[in-house]
């Protein structure tokens, strides 16, 4: 499989699972960034779903390797590219969007839905970067209960390098910042699916990965699966949410291993 | 008497880890009582006025609301991040 040298690994997933983000600097041809920006500035007006039939050079990015492979891991196989994608341009001089998960509120506790955030142009703080929080992506929480936050504690502004695609899980609180820069701000977001539950490890598992004790001493240091999945805080949460998101993560550990109850 | 010179309410939006204001911070919005202000999610390094309630307190905040915990509690669910503090100070905005 072309994808297979792509695909993420034990620590790569835990920490998926933890922060609910996984940024990855597409390899792509030379000039397919430039090109694709530049087919974006042109653009009167928003084709919607159809973005990929104004911009037919969307789906080398959506199919790179780097891409399939990550998908790969985090969805199964046979993920699914959902008919709906939509070009986020920011126009200098717009202001913040407030923080929301997309959707209603029927959050799950597993990974069926990703986001796929792709910047084909370098994003600066001043251009309105898409803002994410870490760690978010579990939480059932109404979009109106966000109105009274401004900035959280640990949140990443994806300020990245052109060719840039951003994973996030569906329900990671996201927002965006003001474009204060004199430059359109492009990204494009598609959606993916799972479309069967694994049977086995769909990235790069290593068993011995999980043979690892707890390490009390690293904790948020860790850089092993087991201790990531047990001591990661990027909120920084209290002892009760935290216990409770840990439950979750091995949960959803779990099924990703296919044992399902 | 000028309104400009009535002292206007300012608000300060805390929520912090736990409901004890002595617990880190974990979300911070501030509400000027400026015609057009708004509120805004920094696209860069965000410099964190106060690292606990406590500290804005002695900073001349006044807790206004103290954190709702009457509501259901779920040993599984997670919901809202933070317990939410709302302070105020009232001062005249020049």
């Amino acid at each position: 499989m072309n994808d297979s040298k792509h695909l993420l690994t034990d620590v790569d997933m835990a920490r998926f699972l933890v922060s609910g983000y996984h940024v990855v600097e597409l390899e792509l041809p030379a000039g397919l960034n430039e090109k694709i920006a530049g087919k974006l500035d042109a653009l009167t007006a928003n084709p919607g779903d159809a973005i990929t039939e104004a911009v037919p050079e969307l789906w080398k990015v959506v199919e790179h390797p780097q891409v399939r492979g990550a998908l790969i891991s985090l969805l199964g196989e046979d993920y699914g590219v959902n008919s709906h994608r939509h070009w986020h341009c920011k126009l200098p001089g717009s202001g913040d969007m407030q923080w929301h998960q997309d959707g209603t509120n029927n959050r799950g506790t597993t990974i069926d839905r990703l986001l796929g955030l792709y910047y084909p142009h370098t994003i600066t703080a001043e251009m309105g970067p898409t803002v994410i929080v870490p760690g978010t992506q579990f939480r059932n929480a109404p979009t109106d209960r966000m109105a009274t936050y401004s900035n959280i504690r640990g949140q990443v502004p994806l300020t990245v390098q052109a060719g840039t695609f951003a994973i996030t899980h569906y329900d990671l609180w996201h927002g965006t910042a003001s474009n204060r820069s004199g430059v359109k701000r492009h990204m494009i977001k598609f959606l993916f699916n799972r479309t069967s539950e694994n049977r086995t490890p769909s990235w790069n598992h290593d068993p011995a990965a999980l043979n690892r004790e707890r390490d009390w001493d690293a904790r948020d240091r860790a850089q092993d699966a087991v201790n990531i999945l047990s001591f990661g805080n990027p909120l920084g949460v209290s002892q009760s949410d935290h216990y409770k998101e840990r439950i979750i993560r091995h949960a959803c550990w779990e099924e990703l291993m296919g044992n399902q109850e | 008497m000028d309104a400009q010179c009535q002292p206007r309410q300012r608000l300060l939006y805390l929520h912090a880890r736990t409901p004890s204001v002595f617990s880190e911070i974990l979300g911070y919005t501030l509400i000027e009582p400026v015609k057009g202000f708004e509120i805004e999610i920094s696209g860069g390094e965000f410099e964190w006025p106060y690292g606990t309630v406590h500290d804005a307190v002695v900073d001349g905040w006044q807790i206004v609301q103290f954190p709702h915990l009457q509501s259901p509690f779920s040993d599984t669910e997670l919901d809202v991040v933070g317990y939410e503090f709302i302070l105020q100070k009232m001062e005249v905005i020049p």
